[in-house]
């Protein structure tokens, strides 16, 4: 395993490449080189070590030093293989990305550095085995993705973005702090591979499922904590926003995964009390989603939409673990971490996506495109194909992990009778209606991005060779895994058997028929092809009447008579008004014949405007109440640390 | 021989408490500077070491020469009026130092029954550092704050030699290196507030505020 070292190396080594060349050109040439060279020699090494299960749980060998710093095993290893695999596409994406802003004479070099640091220091949190390790590890990761996120500094939305960020973390670390020095007082030991309690240990065992869910569920993103996605998000570069989705709120999974792994058999209210904050989580991310126009701002509130997704499945696997239940643990956790391969490997080709967009059109502003379909064709066919995916429609990946999660619910239902049936069928129709809605929320942005006509004057829009690559291997991963989900369910399963989940032997993922499944869409794929054939010959033979989108009928269209997307989502938004904060201003004219009209409609996300900032004004206002102590003279400052001084040795006498 | 050190000691700062002299500040912690070396002297008269006459020796240099004529200079130089500027009338300050006085004494009296400690070099090195700082909080002048945080400085020395156990030597030789930037760097700052600034009142250095 030497070889995965040796590629975090070649990683690192592109900071070198930058300082060696001078010429931004170059030096970004040769970085994505290195990075996209290390990645792949990283993955392949990652990749054959979980094949043959060649994991390493103790004493491992790093360039000949025997250590308990790092360990290889199936869950860290899982995840450092969804790292590298969004980050190889991502990188090549980096490359074009950055290209644009060296063309404006705008320097990109201390953003690579930024990035190569991210991306290794994220590879190292998921093997390192001691805790303080990780905690440096996961320091560097947040900070290096706040300093690559400041790449505009001089916007307003993107300081007050970035600060929303940097406290988060800041917050997260100070939670992981504690919740690791607990963890050390309990085990003696600051090795991963020791931290074992039982719900013995009384109130202790809650406290740290406490610190351990809520600071790894900040990160994260569920939805009390959700409040820096939507912010970060979408000022973010492109290339960072997409490993931020893809990578680094998946961290927050991998940290709940572990607690799991420390912290079982877990209490059954445990269980649903995450299912239900994911149920939530998932169901209003969706609905933001939908009232948003930002599209890296819709993409942001998706992704809290899927982390919830995930939750559920995690949660399913909480309950089965309180009853000692195999299959449903299989089930629950099985789906988890599908969709967290899943989510990472369409999200990142959505936000690409966005970024080739925004590179083009300079704007975010779903309401100013439109008729995209005509300039890039297949851009739209990529985007499409991850559109289908992260709304879980078969046959693409997303559906595969949902099926997964679906059938724990049923699972369930089976295993524990009683009650159970009734709840687990609301969740089912909970997670069915999150389908929905994203279905809804991407139809919106399809519809509204690429088709009708254009609203704003598209001057370019082209598609570079490098893009092209990042989206076609998302997009051949999404329809990978939807197609042949056979050796993806492999290594999850291994993943869960290998030490996850204790005596997992018994159930496992492969008992579904996975390749039913593909049998099945593989020939309705073929069906619907064949009939789009169909279709296109009888076109050929009778015509093809042609007339502008969204014109029912209507001749003389033009682009301010479209569809917009706030009224295209305007029904669905009207029902959950108040929890989505959802404003609407129509300024009608009274007269006969009306000449202006005007119409805004804008959604505020509840957790941040109305909980979050308002309790900082208020703690900002007690504090500044007590502005009378600040005086300008030294001397006041010292007469008060003399009667603190005194009062702390007055108590000191006194306290017997 | 230690306890009469520690009570001349106390007695210069109830002189500190009256004069309204700037220079005799100087010539106060000149005084406190040769009572220290003594005080740190009088273990090593029995036996002799090289290595045990170095901490009297850079004190003796540091506190009886080089700072007092440093301030000495700073107050020729920059031409200070020769008055302290306090803030409350002295009579009240010396009640105030020997309210202190009292306090501290019981309060050393009370700790000696629980812990082994000289009661007078304890309790003197205490009532020095708060004298310190009633210094510092009533005077206006800057160049007396230097005199206090001086005479604070001395406290922790005397207090350092009655808990001797406890306060290793090198922490009293930082303690001494860290003073000496201290009035190093007021010296400087002095000197540049008085380019700037007409005076040197504490008062003054409002107008800095951001």
């Amino acid at each position: 395993m030497d070889l995965l070292f040796y590629s975090l190396l070649l990683q690192l080594s592109s900071i070198a490449a930058i300082a060696f060349f001078t010429e931004n050109k170059k030096a970004s040439a040769a970085a994505h080189l290195l990075l996209a060279a290390g990645l792949i020699t990283g993955f392949i090494t990652t990749l054959t070590a979980v094949l043959t299960s060649n994991f390493i749980l103790k004493d491992m060998n790093v360039f000949g030093i025997s250590t308990s710093l790092f360990r290889f095993d199936a869950l860290g290893l899982y995840f450092l293989c969804i790292i590298q695999l969004v980050a190889i596409p991502t990188t090549i994406y980096s490359y074009s990305y950055l290209k644009h802003y060296i063309e404006k004479g705008k320097s990109v070099k201390s953003n690579l550095v930024f990035y190569a640091v991210l991306l290794t220091s994220t590879q190292m949190v998921v093997v390192s085995n001691h805790a303080i390790l990780f905690l440096i590890c996961w320091e560097v990761m947040s900070t290096s993705a706040y300093l690559g996120m400041i790449f505009e500094k001089e916007k307003k939305d993107v300081q007050t973005g970035a600060f929303y960020y940097l406290v988060m973390s800041h917050a997260v670390v100070f939670l992981l702090y504690v919740f690791f020095f607990f963890l050390h007082n309990q085990t003696n030991s600051w090795l991963f591979s020791n931290f074992h309690l039982s719900p013995d240990a009384g109130k202790l065992f809650i406290i740290l499922y406490a610190l351990g869910l809520i600071a790894f569920g900040m990160k994260a993103g569920f939805m009390p904590f959700h409040f820096w996605l939507p912010r970060a998000h979408p000022i973010a570069p492109t290339v960072f926003s997409a490993f931020l989705s893809g990578i680094i709120i998946k961290m927050g999974i991998y940290g709940i995964l572990r607690t799991f792994q420390f912290l079982n058999p877990t209490p059954e209210w445990l269980g649903w009390l995450v299912l239900s904050v994911s149920m939530i989580s998932a169901i209003y991310g969706v609905w933001y989603a939908l009232a948003q126009h930002d599209i890296k701002r819709l993409l942001a509130y998706h992704s809290v939409e899927n982390i919830g997704i995930i939750g559920i499945g995690i949660g399913v696997g909480f309950i089965g673990s309180a009853y000692h239940s195999v299959p449903i643990q299989v089930l629950g956790f099985g789906g988890a971490l599908l969709h967290t391969l899943n989510h990472a490997v369409f999200k990142s080709l959505l936000f690409v996506g966005s970024g080739v967009i925004y590179q083009n059109l300079g704007t975010r502003n779903i309401e100013l495109m439109g008729g995209l379909v005509h300039y890039g064709k297949y851009f739209v066919v990529l985007f499409l194909i991850g559109s289908i995916a992260i709304s879980g429609i078969p046959p693409f990946n997303g559906f595969i992990s949902e099926f997964i999660i679906y059938n724990s619910f049923f699972t369930t239902a089976k295993e524990l009778k009683n009650y159970y049936p009734l709840l687990m069928l609301i969740s089912a129709v909970g997670l069915a209606f999150v389908g929905g809605l994203a279905v809804a929320c991407f139809t919106k942005i399809n519809s509204i991005m690429f088709l009708g006509k254009e609203r704003k004057e598209v001057k370019h829009f082209n598609i570079s060779f490098y893009e092209y690559l990042s989206l076609g291997i998302f997009a051949l991963l999404c329809v990978a895994i939807g197609f042949y989900p056979q050796p993806f369910i492999v290594i999850v399963n291994k993943v869960l058997t290998e030490g996850f989940i204790p005596a997992a032997s018994s159930f496992s993922l492969l008992n579904i028929n996975w390749y039913l499944l593909s049998i099945i869409f593989i020939s309705a794929s073929v069906g619907i092809i064949l009939i789009f054939l169909w279709k296109r010959s009888i076109q050929k033979k009778y015509g093809r009447r042609i007339s502008s989108a969204w014109g029912c009928g209507y001749e003389g269209l033009n682009p301010r008579m479209q569809y917009t997307a706030s009224s295209y989502a305007d029904e669905l938004n009207e029902i959950s008004k108040t929890a989505l904060v959802y404003h609407k201003k129509v300024d009608k004219q009274k007269e006969i014949f009306p000449l202006k009209g005007k119409f805004e409609s804008h959604s505020e996300d509840l957790a941040d405007n109305k909980i979050l900032l308002p309790a900082f004004r208020n703690f900002s206002s007690f504090v500044s109440r007590i502005r009378f102590l600040s005086y300008t003279d030294i001397r006041y400052y010292i007469a008060f640390i003399l009667i603190i001084i005194t009062i702390y040795s007055l108590i000191a006498f006194l306290w017997k | 021989m230690q306890n009469v050190l520690s009570i001349l000691f106390c007695l210069s700062l109830f002189y500190l408490a009256v004069t309204p002299r700037v220079k005799a500040y100087v010539a106060v912690l000149r005084f406190q500077g040769i009572l220290l070396t003594i005080l740190l002297m009088l273990p090593f008269i029995e036996q002799f070491s090289i290595f045990a006459v170095i901490l009297p020796a850079t004190l003796f240099i540091i506190k009886v020469i080089v700072i007092p004529r440093y301030i000495n200079k700073i107050i020729l130089e920059l031409d200070i009026k020769r008055t302290i500027e306090p803030t409350i009338q002295q009579f009240n300050f010396l009640l105030l130092v020997i309210f202190s006085f009292i306090i501290i004494f019981l309060a050393a009296s009370i700790l000696s029954q629980s812990t082994e400690i000289e009661i007078i070099p304890f309790a003197s090195g205490f009532a020095a550092v708060a004298v310190g700082i009633f210094i510092i909080i009533f005077r206006k002048k800057l160049i007396i704050h230097v005199a206090g945080f001086l005479v604070l400085e001395n406290g922790i020395f005397l207090f350092g030699t009655a808990v001797a156990s406890e306060l290793p030597i090198m922490i009293e030789i930082g303690v001494l290196l860290d003073v000496f930037v201290v009035v190093f760097l007021m010296g400087i700052a002095l000197n540049r507030i008085s380019s700037t600034f007409e005076g040197f009142d504490v008062t003054i250095l409002r107008r800095l505020k951001d």
